[in-house]
């Protein structure tokens, strides 16, 4: 099976040949010897491009005898990282003395490139040459060293990030909290917890930008574990936003019982638009809170922290929701919405059982469980048909709405009544629209087709129609034949409906009925429609050049005005062949149709210009010259 | 020889955000009407954000982000000053004003401290570093794929998520279309029986070492400003032909090719269904088209060429001991019995909007919560990829320890884990 991507997939291939294709020397792109590679690197010769590809080469085969070659390029801006490339990879000591080196000799982006390769190299003995950057008066610089010192991350680095925090200018002093944050967590990872936490406090303590005390009061609240509860509690009181949303991020990392707990006590102090926030929270810690805790919220706050209840409630709620959500649904009628969705949202398997339990005796919120019901696809044909009888009509017309998600093909006849013979005529269209929404999803449609048949004959004129409507919908052999059968009838309403749905009809054997009603019947509005739906087919649908072509003299011997031969003559072109040629050229001898024909056969012939038959038969034409 | 003059920017960022810390000019709480439930924004109350790097893709992502009444997009980035002016009278015109801001820059837009969130679409080799440097300015991003270009900066890329507590959308959007999330949820709830296999389509499997094509005569630097598009990646010549962003520099050790670029969204999707669990430990060299990968569980995650049921592009597969299903970006799926429908019925949606997508991101800015293309489940989706990557490079299999995500005993295929960036540039 062959498989089409996007163009743009396919451009992105093309480009990577080209980008990968060796343009000079192919030899650097496939030797795995070092001592070539070095050997290239070292040569006067080597093109630049070559000198940056065998850098790329030796990340992977390299050694320390690499280093020197390597650690030559690291003052040149071009190839400087492409020598780090290298020099970040290969597992020898070497290369951290290169890099702590070249610090010595470098400034600027240099210098920082190398201090970056050093951070990710996590070499310890740099701590000293770092430290000394920390001080470089170019803040970037220094900020790079910090993020270094933070990267290796032992205490020996973490002391001069704290030495650093209180003393260092303005700008760098991000970078030293981000170093020490980085630092603090693979303190907290080697189990030196009070060190970390230390941490964490000193940079939330200090006066840096707001986003690197979001990550030390991250880092302290999870490094101190349940102690850290009242830490959190502060944030989700804290005026700032950043803070508060903090709080319900590292809620929901923690997943922890105190967390739930805390999150809960906080709900009926905080503002409405946070106690909301506060719940969705609770969402995602599912096994932190009791679920009657929620159901309470649901129950008894302010609506919107209501509505976000209700929503958790559908998202990690058991069977024993069902009940006390019912119940807010009947004392709140602009909570039913919610509650719906709450209960169709239940995934716990017991559900379906409890609800088929309460529609046994429901009252009030019958209607509501038949709407679950249906939107569920609860099995529960049985009880829905009872409720065809209901004296209220809006609980008919969810058992009718849920009948068409759910009856079972055995049942549709129960729909089928409905519409053929409704006890109540206000329940027509509710009926139709459920019988057309079960009928399609039939899975025996022959089946479906042919029971909807039978209705149709014993039905009075307004269902006929809309049975028809419905075999429209639902399609196949069987429909067809109803459906063409009715528009040989003579009432003009039947004709009317049955040959607009021949005309829209989306399978091919719909052609054959077209062409016999537009050669049958009088020159009428249904005439018309039919030789319309045909050529459309013969535009439109998929099918061999012969039977287009045979479509096409059809459909040009039943059209009887020259509009509607004019399109049969636009399909020529689109489809260009010997065949459609010779019609093109036979149509151009009606001068109604001479200029569209001849349009239509010189674009079948430049479109077929290597075939000789075809500009043999241009030129007889006089399309060609 | 030297290095071209070039001055080390000292950001406002630093001070302005120091002026924030002790008492914050935004709004301390998000109304509910925020969060839709009313259906009416407050121009106060909007999800600001600005764009880095809005071309082709990036221009539909705009689109859907601008349908968003809860969205005030203020803000451009490219390197491209034409690209520049059309992304901000697209975004004007929407608004009827003229506030769209423009940069060249895009540290000097995440120094604006109004901007809550950024949309990165700028080309593959950025996206990382873009991603890592706006979440430590306290953005929330939306980032688009593949997002990393090696397993390294898979791990830095979840790491700083977590750690700076930022909301992280990768764009993944097909987590967010019915049929995908169906399909990944009977796989990874067990109705399929114990998933075996994972399918997915890498669309062209190769693997290569980029570089660098002949030098030509630069634009001007207001124009492109072709030294922030190398961006991280290894000083090279311009050249005109790598500015699509398409295999220029997007696996980093090794250009991507269709594991990575079609594997981001494929592999990302078998990744749901195995539950998001960490990525395949053993990886093979291709063969007869196929390469196969082997979860810690046994399960295989198989990159496959050929041989897929014509469901549309991005096709995936889910096999189990007692079902399986398929889908594909048409919105259709074939499932080998209905009775995995259980009643349901599974909106087709075709042609993969991102517009679902993009709300899951805005509703997880408000609510905190994560959004399905998270980092965490975006970055071992990407190491899936880029460790396949690295057994098709060196043609034979590797072995990846989950504890630190080391190919065992294997010096070439660790040294391919990273790659240094282009100073000054560091995540």
């Amino acid at each position: 099976m062959r498989f089409t991507c996007f163009p743009i997939c396919a451009a992105m291939l093309v480009l990577a040949t080209a980008v990968s294709c060796p343009c000079v020397n192919g030899q650097v792109r496939t030797t795995t010897s070092e001592p070539e590679l070095i050997a290239i690197m070292s040569s006067g010769d080597t093109s630049d491009e070559d000198k940056a590809l065998a850098c790329k080469r030796l990340a992977i085969y390299g050694s320390a005898a690499a280093v020197p070659e390597l650690a030559k390029l690291l003052p040149d801006y071009r190839f400087a990282s492409w020598a780090r490339i290298a020099l970040e990879a290969i597992p020898a000591r070497e290369c951290d003395e290169a890099l702590r080196s070249a610090t010595k000799q470098l400034d600027g982006n240099l210098l920082i490139g190398v201090v970056n390769s050093i951070g990710v190299r996590r070499d310890r003995e740099s701590v000293e040459t770092l430290t000394e950057l920390l001080k470089n008066p170019t803040f970037d610089i220094a900020s790079a060293a910090a993020v270094a010192l933070g990267k290796i991350g032992d205490e020996t680095a973490a002391g001069v990030l704290r030495q650093s925090l209180s003393q260092a200018s303005v700008e760098v002093r991000s970078a030293i909290a981000e170093g020490c944050v980085l630092c603090a967590e693979r303190i907290l990872a080697t189990g030196n917890r009070s060190l970390a936490i230390e941490m964490y406090d000193e940079v939330r303590n200090a006066k840096v930008p707001m986003q690197r005390i979001v990550e030390a009061t991250r880092g302290a609240i999870i490094a101190r574990g349940a102690e850290g509860v009242p830490v959190l509690v502060e944030q989700i009181r804290s005026p700032e936003r950043s803070m508060f949303q903090l709080a319900l991020q590292v809620a929901r990392e923690s997943q922890s019982k105190e967390v739930g707990k805390a999150l809960l006590s906080e709900i009926n102090s905080a503002t409405t638009d946070r106690a909301t926030l506060i719940v969705h929270a609770l969402g995602d810690l599912p096994n932190t809170v009791e679920q009657q805790s929620i159901i309470d919220i649901a129950a008894n706050a302010k609506k919107e922290v209501r509505v976000a209840a209700i929503g958790v409630l559908g998202r990690i709620g058991d069977a024993a929701c069902v009940a006390p959500l019912l119940k807010i649904a009947m004392e709140s009628e602009d909570l039913q919405a919610p509650v719906r969705a709450a209960l169709v949202d239940l995934q716990d398997e017991s559900v379906n059982g409890e609800i088929l339990k309460r529609l046994k005796t429901a009252k009030d919120e019958t209607q509501l469980l038949i709407e679950v019901v249906g939107l569920r696809r609860i099995e529960a044909t049985a009880q829905l048909e009872t409720a065809l009888s209901s004296s209220q009509a809006a609980v008919r017309g969810a058992a009718l709405a849920s009948l068409g998600s759910i009856v079972p093909q055995d049942r549709l006849s129960i729909l089928i009544s409905q519409v053929v013979a409704p006890k109540y005529a206000e329940d027509l269209t509710a009926a139709q629209k459920a019988l057309k929404e079960a009928a399609v999803r039939m899975p025996d449609r022959e089946a479906c087709a042919a029971e909807l048949t039978i209705a149709s004959k014993k039905a009075a004129l307004p269902t006929r129609l809309a049975l028809m409507e419905i075999l429209g919908s639902v399609g196949g052999p069987t429909s067809l034949e109803t459906v063409a059968a009715v528009a040989k009838e003579s009432d003009p309403q039947l004709k009317d409906v049955s040959t607009r749905l021949l005309g829209e009809w989306m399978t091919i054997d719909a052609a054959p009925v077209l062409l016999d009603l537009a050669k049958r019947g009088p020159a009428d509005k249904f005439q018309l429609r039919a030789v319309k739906g045909y050529i459309r087919i013969a535009r439109q649908f998929v099918m061999s050049d012969q039977e287009r072509i045979a479509m096409c003299e059809n459909a040009m011997e039943a059209a009887k005005q020259t509009a509607e031969k004019k399109m049969v003559v636009e399909i020529f072109s689109r489809y260009p062949s010997i065949g459609m040629l010779k019609l093109a050229v036979e149509a151009a001898k009606s001068p109604a149709l001479k200029e569209d024909a001849n349009r239509a056969a010189l674009t079948i012939a430049e479109k077929l210009k290597d075939n000789t038959e075809a500009q043999e038969l241009a030129r007889k034409a006089g399309i060609l010259p | 020889m030297t290095q071209p003059k070039r001055r080390i920017r000292r950001r406002s960022f630093l001070a302005k955000s120091l002026g924030l810390a002790g008492a914050s000019a935004l709004p301390t709480i998000i109304p509910s009407s925020a969060l839709g439930l009313d259906g009416t924004v407050a121009p106060s109350e909007r999800i600001v954000v600005g764009g880095i790097g809005i071309g082709g893709r990036g221009t539909y992502d705009l689109g859907c982000f601008l349908q968003q009444s809860d969205v005030q997009f203020n803000a451009v980035c490219d390197i491209k000053e034409a690209r520049r002016v059309t992304v901000k009278r697209l975004i004007d015109d929407k608004y009827g004003n003229q506030d769209c801001a423009m940069y060249g820059d895009f540290r000097e837009l995440l120094d604006r401290s109004d901007i809550d969130a950024v949309l990165i679409a700028t080309g593959p080799n950025w996206h990382a570093t873009a991603a890592v440097n706006a979440a430590k300015a306290g953005k929330d991003i939306y980032c688009e794929k593949p997002c990393t270009k090696n397993i390294a900066q898979s791990l830095v890329l979840a790491d700083t998520m977590r750690r700076t507590a930022r909301i992280f959308q990768a764009g993944t959007q097909r987590r967010n279309l019915p049929h995908f999330a169906f399909a990944c949820y009977l796989a990874r709830t067990g109705k399929l029986g114990k998933l075996k296999k994972v399918y997915a389509h890498p669309a062209g499997m190769q693997a290569m070492t980029s570089g660098w094509l002949p030098a030509e005569e630069a634009p001007e630097k207001n124009q492109i400003d072709w030294d922030t598009y190398l961006g991280p990646a290894a000083w090279r010549p311009f050249n005109k032909k790598h500015l699509d962003g398409f295999n220029f520099e997007k696996g980093g050790g090794l250009v991507g090719g269709g594991v990575l670029e079609w594997g981001s969204h494929c592999v990302d999707l078998c990744q749901w269904a195995m539950g998001d669990c960490p990525p395949p430990i053993e990886y093979n060299a291709p063969e007869n088209g196929e390469l196969v990968a082997t979860y810690e569980n046994g399960a295989q995650l198989i990159f496959r060429e050929k041989n897929w049921i014509p469901l549309g592009s991005c096709p995936v597969r889910f096999e189990g001991e007692t079902g399986w299903v398929e889908a594909g970006d048409s919105g259709k799926m074939v499932l080998s019995s209905p009775e995995l429908l259980a009643g349901r019925v599974v909106e087709e949606i075709g042609g993969y909007p991102a517009t679902f997508h993009v709300r899951d991101f805005l509703d997880c800015v408000k609510t905190r919560s994560q959004p399905k293309g998270n980092a965490q489940a975006a970055a071992r989706a990407h190491i899936a990829c880029h460790a396949a990557n690295i057994a098709l490079f060196l043609n034979r299999q590797v072995k990846l320890n989950l504890a630190n995500y080391e190919f065992i005993n294997d010096e070439p295929a660790n040294r391919l884990r990273s790659e240094a960036l282009r100073e000054p540039w560091r995540i």
